[in-house]
């Protein structure tokens, strides 16, 4: 029974304070991070960029609000500040849609183009087409996304709407009718102060402080799946104070002081003042909007937050914009054009002036000139030569503007929409196990992908799957590592067996140390070791009803994956963790069940790498574990009696990285009275403290951590993800260089280097660990000398020094760790690590910070034209994959942060391979074309206006029709090649990933590059040439008028260039033979229906259909064709043919392996 | 043991309830969805090349041969006679086709090369005379040509929209720089007749000029640009001005004046009459008259046929070509061999 009593209240001597209630006295344990190996160095302080901002050193005293419980009226009138728990995440009203919309829209340069040709229409002196006709297009581009616009926001108008009427219980004042009751309320009336009290499975309708819950200590879990993607539950504690005075009379009070509104979702400091004590409140304390109750009957909260600053709506922003490669490069050729365009006004300008100038006595007679109007007796519309032209300088400019294609841009959204739709909807990208499909975050980057040439991959959860497995154990120096046979372990509770809801593979010889029920020092420890596991964390456990009612089921809910198989292992030898509640533990030890007091937890940190619990022991003991990282560990041993065991156990854990294993060790010491009230009494003052509270812990923490005596180690297996060796092969063999950045330590970086075959036996290590700039620079030179004498050995001088140590077969490998790169990244030594890891294939660095990640990424990034991919799953993994060019999050076991932030989010690593190797090859390559293809055909277009100026005395009339010329690029040609640019394939599926180095072609820029963009203009110039010229020469000097001839000239330039993509494309199903034959059909419909409106002047032309005739401009694209597919063939060209020949499954080596990856799993 | 296998395994069932992640659905298979339609794979095999060049010369030859058959056999007769028939010593081109009171009448004699069948089409031809031109284009109003309730609807047709203060119909310079020369034939000292019925097309008449709307202050500015009309016949009768108005697409143009219903035969001599009106001194275009039989292709032009022969000859040859070209340097399809990185031997 004592055990079941206050530790101090049964002390034989009472301290000279008289004893407050037990309850206040056991401060709650704070809310723990997650503990995993690779996030101990650097977890917390810099798990995402919207942390450093509000950092609590930074804070202002000002920075805080005060809250009256239960009163939201003075909550207000203290500051009206405070937001109402109304939302609204729509951008538009009624009233602002219209302007706002638009200037969101002219944010565009391209509409702005489009605008000013446009406005320039509208200039009586200069308008080229009808002032109808010319805004047209415009205003259907600027509709159709309003319209978009509309429609999303109407949508999210909606949502708000539902989610702003949804309804709460919230507390009615005291004075008001039904006071102490819980009426429903709307959500959006809620107001800060407000006492909401919520059901299990509802949903929380702002942040929250805890007051009361069901629980009588105050325990209460939440499911943050909405805000974090985390799944399981998390535990959140009511303080004792309000928990004890609202279960007395219901009654609530008290003014509550907290930080103001901020992003950080893992973090809340506050203090509650409550009968005139005041109560410290920390992020454990605190429950957010989204969140679900659950496993808890009911919770009573006071908002402190509400509607636009809670704090998950301060973390709802998109990811960031990036532009694509091939956008960048596009510009450069759209400034190519701008110059051609000016050019050719410059042209036409020039030759009207001077035509002009021939005649210019002859105007006034000349019937198609006529420069007078006799009824005023003025020069009409003519305005002496500058004059004429400049005006016909800018009519120029509008007849020739669409030689930029302001329809490309509109094409190539529509084409990465429909190649997202198709990525999202490939089966091999989705993932059965997470049961979460493909997403294409961002959409503007979808061909970078085929364009990759380095990916930068977090570890943990990356390329392992972030389940963590027991392994090893190794306990005051004695490896107990042959774990066999998982034979569960259960208790029995009231007649009930409780079983662990995993058993862990047990080593034998340990188990029997355990029961032998020995009274020595090692069984003793061995226990304690057990103990610490179970005790020294924050694991809930959950009891869950089966089948069998004399059954239930134990299910360790946690944050941290490492902790929850920590807490496994502990229960499958014996030491099971039966209950948790803020003020202690229940563990049932070897069938003894045992209460402990948690009177203190000191969580993890990234400087001190630890974290600790103290313990009040059923023997009225107080002990102190602590388990965090081993040179953590090692740094605070009383090393003057364990010298043995340490060096034992620095053995084990050298054994257990090279294994793979992540680390952990374990100490404990024993606290005599006086420690233990000096520390209560710090960590008291410190853990009420509003402001600068987690230094002071920090501190407190610091103070009471020493002199550990080491208890042993642990050794946890991270498995490996499907697929991911042979995943990683293929990308190199792709030409892709891979490096991995984590957080783990070395040993444990090269072993699972060498289990996912990224390192091999035959490759030259440089390891690069040093603790000094000097020491850096000496390593980095004797490095880079290394790979010069290698390359020089290899190769015979004239190859580049990549290819050169391949063909060698001796390879590069790089392995450096942060504490190196501190002293490399932003120095003048960065150039030196750019050179050697250039002459590297492989490049390992460990114990990395996320914003080192980052820094890694830049130093490729800015240094060659080289893409990079960044692929990570963690928060510590945001900052790389914001500053790759490319940014892929796995949706894993670690929250979605890292999602949020990325450009493209999978299940899998191993999906890197079909999403790199088959989509982005064929999104790079369809898009390539499909930008050169837009140049192509709107020069062919205008430059077939152009030679009809030369006949027009240079007055830019157009024989084809306004009507047809604005919608040969709306109608006539766009459709075949958004279809194409979204169907099309070169290769199969098959073929790409069987032939990874076809990857290539995207790498070394073949699909677009300026060659073939000045190949595109000529075969342009050659095309609009024989469009213009056969039928000029053909209706030379006959009776043919202007509209006919027009037709013909419009009609011609819309088969010739789709007959040039039906050359040009690659598989031929039914929707893209739709879309070419039926434009060309379409178009000669829409010619036949606009001649037969008889007020435009095209009126019942005949003849349209002799433009067949143009496709002699057709021979030399197919002798070029045929000639260089036969005798100069690319590889793609080449594997086209071997796919044809359907012998791909008889070849080549990598098939082997790459079956497994086309295999669904298992 | 075995109770407790059971309710792990009981555990990892019920794992699925316990988290319930973004479950998003498997996509579903579907050719379409997975990108793998049926399709064909063209691929340019040497017997594919082979075939098109044969195949585009088989059919662009005899195309070519007939179009250049029937250009061939198109019988014309190009006169100019715009220098002709300026009197002998006027220096001034200019002032004598602006004085109204020289006479215009000036006689031309043709001889005919070949037998000419009947119908037989008279043309004037204009060189030099830009009715593309952009200010000329223009100026029209195709509402006040339709419809007679219009009339005043001349917003577009400056310079040529009011004169003395009233809408001229049909205005615009188009309209008032009809051609006005005429041409009256003699063959055998007999007059030939020459149809000026149907010259315009049929849906011009019908539908682009009304036959309630008749010219009203036509040619009454102090320029004359052309030929006056009757302002008793309604604009959908008024066939040379239709024809006028459908404008040309080129600089130098020829447009239906008349057909004559007679055959000529080789070795006859006619006589034109006619009465050279139209200025086309001030710009020194040219004017010509043209009589002219017609095929099926139209009128007399080589080109045509000229450039199908000489497509579909390249064709044979490239055919041709090519195939020496694949029997020099055959290349197996589809060899792996041929990939870049295989064809470098390894350990170069």
């Amino acid at each position: 029974m004592a055990s079941e009593r206050p530790l101090l209240d049964a002390s034989p001597r009472p301290p000279p304070p008289p004893p407050p209630p037990a309850s206040s006295l056991l401060p709650p344990p704070q809310q723990e991070p997650p503990l995993r190996a690779d996030r101990l160095a650097f977890s917390l302080d810099v798990p995402d960029p919207f942390r450093r901002e509000d950092h609590p050193q930074q804070q202002q005293p000002d920075a805080s609000r005060s809250v009256v419980v239960g009163d939201p009226s003075a909550a207000a009138a203290a500051a009206a500040g405070f937001a109402g728990n109304a939302i609204r995440t729509a951008k538009y009203s009624v009233l602002t849609f219209l302007p706002r919309n638009l200037f969101e829209q002219f944010r565009r340069l391209s509409y702005v183009y489009f605008l000013a040709i446009t406005v320039l229409n509208q200039l009586p002196q200069v308008a080229v087409f009808g002032r109808g006709a010319s805004v047209l297009p415009l205003a259907f581009v600027l509709f159709v996304t309003a319209v978009k616009d509309a429609y999303e926001d109407f949508r999210r108008h909606r949502s708000d709407r539902q989610e702003n009427n949804r309804l709460a219980r919230v507390l009615a004042a005291f004075s008001a009718p039904g006071g102490g009751e819980f009426p429903p309320k709307k959500w959006k009336h809620i107001r800060v102060g407000d006492v909401v009290r919520v059901a299990s499975s509802e949903t929380l309708p702002a942040d929250m402080v805890l007051l009361a819950t069901s629980d009588p200590s105050g325990v209460a879990h939440v499911q943050t799946v909405n805000l974090d993607g985390e799944t399981n539950l998390k535990t959140r504690y009511a303080k004792q104070e309000t928990q004890v005075r609202f279960s007395q009379d219901g009654s609530v009070g008290g003014v509550l002081h907290c930080e103001r509104p901020n992003r950080n979702i893992y973090g809340f400091q506050a203090n509650l003042e409550i009968d005139g004590k005041r109560v410290s409140l920390g992020p454990s304390n605190i429950v957010l909007r989204g969140c679900e109750l659950k496993n808890t009957t009911w919770a009573i909260g006071v908002v402190v937050y509400a509607g636009k600053e809670t704090k998950v709506m301060l973390n709802s922003s998109g990811a960031p914009s990036k532009r694509s490669r091939l956008e960048t490069q596009l510009n450069r050729e759209t400034v190519i054009l701008s110059i051609m365009l000016i050019g050719m006004c410059t042209t036409a300008s020039v030759l009207a002036g001077i035509w002009i100038l021939n005649h210019r006595g002859d105007l006034e007679l000349t019937q198609f000139f006529r420069e007078k109007d006799y009824t005023t007796g003025k020069n009409y519309n003519y305005y002496g030569m500058g004059m004429q032209i400049f005006i016909t300088f800018l009519m120029a400019v509008i007849v020739y503007q669409v030689i930029i294609p302001i329809s490309l841009y509109i094409s190539m959204e529509l084409v990465r929409l429909g190649q997202a739709y198709f990525m999202g909807a490939d089966k091999d990208l989705y993932d059965e196990s997470s049961r979460s499909k493909f997403q294409c975050r961002a959409l503007n980057i979808n061909e970078d992908l085929g364009q990759i040439k380095y990916v930068f991959s977090d570890k943990t959860g990356t390329l392992t799957e972030n389940k963590m497995e027991f392994q090893c154990a190794s306990i005051r120096g004695v490896d107990y590592c042959s774990g066999k046979d998982s034979c569960g372990y259960s208790v029995v509770v009231d007649d009930l067996l409780w079983t662990p809801k995993m058993a862990v593979r047990t080593d034998p010889q340990l188990l029997k140390l355990l029961r032998s029920g020995g009274t020595d020092e090692e069984t003793k420890l061995a226990l304690e070791f057990f103990l610490a596991l179970a005790a020294c964390n924050t694991i809930v456990p959950l009891v869950l009803d089966t089948r069998d009612s004399k059954q239930k089921l134990i299910d360790y809910q946690g944050e941290s994956p490492d902790e929850q198989a920590l807490v496994y292992a502990a229960a499958s030898y014996g030491i099971v963790l039966v209950e948790r509640t803020s003020g202690y533990v229940v563990i049932d030890v070897l069938g003894d069940r045992q209460r402990f007091d948690i009177l203190g937890l000191h969580e993890f940190d990234s400087d001190r790498k630890r974290m600790s619990v103290i313990v009040g022991c059923p023997n009225k003991t107080v002990k102190l574990y602590v388990k965090g990282a081993d040179s953590s560990l090692f740094g605070i041993t009383k090393s003057s009696l364990d010298l043995d065991i340490v060096r034992a156990t620095e053995a084990h854990l050298h054994k257990y990285s090279s294994l793979g294993l992540r680390t952990l060790v374990v100490g404990m010491r024993e606290l005599s009275l006086p420690e233990f009230e000096e520390w209560q009494l710090a960590y008291e003052n410190a853990s009420t403290a509003v402001l600068g509270r987690g230094n002071l812990l920090r501190s407190v923490a610091a103070n009471i951590e020493n002199n550990i005596h080491i208890l042993g180690a642990t050794g946890i297996e991270d498995k490996l993800q499907d697929g991911v060796p042979e995943a990683i092969e293929s990308l190199r063999q792709a030409d892709i260089k891979v490096w991995i950045l984590t957080g783990d330590k070395q040993e444990t970086a090269i072993s699972i280097g060498y289990s996912c075959k990224l390192l091999t036996n035959d490759m030259t290590q440089i390891v690069i660990n040093s603790n000094s700039k000097e020491s850096c620079k000496r390593s980095l030179e004797e490095a880079l000398a290394t790979a010069k004498k290698l390359r020089i050995t290899s190769s015979t001088g004239t190859l580049s020094p990549e290819l050169a140590s391949e063909s060698a077969g001796i390879t590069l490998a790089l392995i450096i760790d942060g504490n190196s790169l501190v002293y490399i990244l932003e120095t003048e030594l960065q150039e030196e690590l750019f050179k050697v890891a250039r002459e590297c294939s492989v490049v390992l660095c460990c114990r990395v910070a996320p914003l080192q990640k980052a820094g890694i990424v830049a130093l490729i990034k800015n240094r060659t034209d080289d893409m990079t991919l960044a692929i990570g799953d963690g928060a510590n993994d945001v900052s790389m994959i914001q500053m790759a060019d490319v940014g892929v999050g796995i949706s894993g076991q670690e929250g979605r942060q890292a999602v949020m932030a990325s450009d493209f989010a999978m299940g899998q690593f191993r999906f890197l391979v079909p999403l790199l190797l088959v989509h982005g090859h064929w999104n790079y390559q369809r898009m390539s074309y499909m930008i050169l293809y837009n140049f192509y055909k709107n020069a062919t277009f205008v430059l077939v206006l152009f030679w009809y100026v030369l006949y027009t005395a240079f007055t830019l009339t157009t024989a084809i029709t306004e009507w047809s010329s604005l919608l040969y690029t709306v109608l006539y040609t766009s459709l075949p090649t958004i279809v194409v640019g979204i169907l099309d394939k070169d290769l199969s599926k098959e073929t790409l990933l069987a032939y990874p180095k076809l990857y290539g072609s995207g790498q070394r820029d073949e699909k677009y590059n300026v060659n073939l963009f000045v190949l595109n203009m000529l075969e342009a110039l050659w095309q609009s040439l024989v469009i213009f010229y056969i039928p000029y020469f053909a209706y030379r000097q006959s009776t043919i008028d202007m509209s006919s001839l027009g037709d013909l000239w419009a009609l011609a330039p819309v088969i010739v260039v789709n007959m040039l993509l039906a050359m040009d494309i690659f598989r031929w199903n039914w929707i893209v033979h739709a879309f070419v034959w039926g434009t060309i059909a379409a178009t000669t419909i829409c010619l036949f229906v606009i001649d037969s409106i008889w007020v435009l002047p095209g009126y019942g032309c005949p003849r349209k259909l002799n433009a067949f005739m143009s496709l002699h401009a057709m021979v030399p694209h197919f002798v070029i064709k045929a000639f260089s597919e036969h005798f100069i063939p690319s590889d793609i060209q080449i594997a086209r043919e071997i796919e044809k020949s359907e012998n791909v499954n008889l070849v080549n080596r990598s098939e082997v392996s790459m079956t497994r990856l086309d295999d669904p799993r298992r | 043991m075995n109770g407790q296998a059971a309710g792990s395994s009981s555990g990892g069932s019920g794992d699925g309830g316990a988290a319930p992640r973004r479950n998003t659905r498997k996509p579903k298979y579907s050719k379409f969805t997975q990108q793998e339609l049926p399709a064909c794979k063209p691929i340019l095999t040497p017997k594919w090349v082979i075939s098109v060049f044969v195949l585009v010369g088989v059919i662009f030859v005899p195309i070519g041969l007939v179009s250049l058959m029937a250009s061939r056999k198109v019988v014309e007769i190009v006169d100019r006679y715009d220098d002709a028939c300026v009197p002998p010593n006027t220096t001034d081109k200019l002032a004598y086709i602006q004085n109204p009171t020289i006479s215009k009448n000036c006689t031309r004699t043709l001889t005919v090369p070949k037998d000419m069948d009947a119908p037989i089409f008279v043309y004037y031809q204009l060189d030099n005379f830009y009715q593309n031109h952009r200010r000329y284009v223009k100026s029209r109003s195709d509402t006040q040509l339709r419809d007679a309730s219009k009339a005043n609807d001349t917003s577009t047709c400056d310079p040529e929209s009011v004169a003395n203060g009233t809408a001229i119909v049909p205005c615009g310079l188009i309209a008032w720089s009809t051609f006005n020369d005429t041409y009256g034939f003699v063959h055998n000292s007999k007059n030939l007749t020459v149809d000026k019925k149907d010259i315009s097309w049929k849906s011009d008449r019908e539908h682009k000029f009304g036959s309630d709307v008749f010219p009203k202050n036509f040619q009454k500015g102090p320029l004359i640009g052309g030929k006056t009309l009757d302002p008793n016949i309604p604009l959908s009768q008024q066939e040379d001005l239709i024809v006028w108005m459908r404008t040309a697409a080129l600089p130098t143009f020829r447009k239906l004046y008349g057909r004559i219903h007679t055959d000529l035969k080789k070795g006859d001599s006619i006589t034109v009459a006619l009465e050279n009106n139209y200025n086309t001194y001030s710009f020194s275009g040219k004017k010509k008259l043209v009589l002219s039989t017609s095929t099926w292709l139209g009128g007399k032009n080589d080109f045509l046929g000229l450039a199908y022969l000489t497509v579909g000859g390249l064709c044979f040859f490239l055919a041709f070509a090519f195939t020496l070209l694949y029997l020099i340097k055959p290349r197996k399809l589809g060899d792996n061999n041929y990939l870049s990185w295989n064809r470098n031997p390894a350990g170069r």
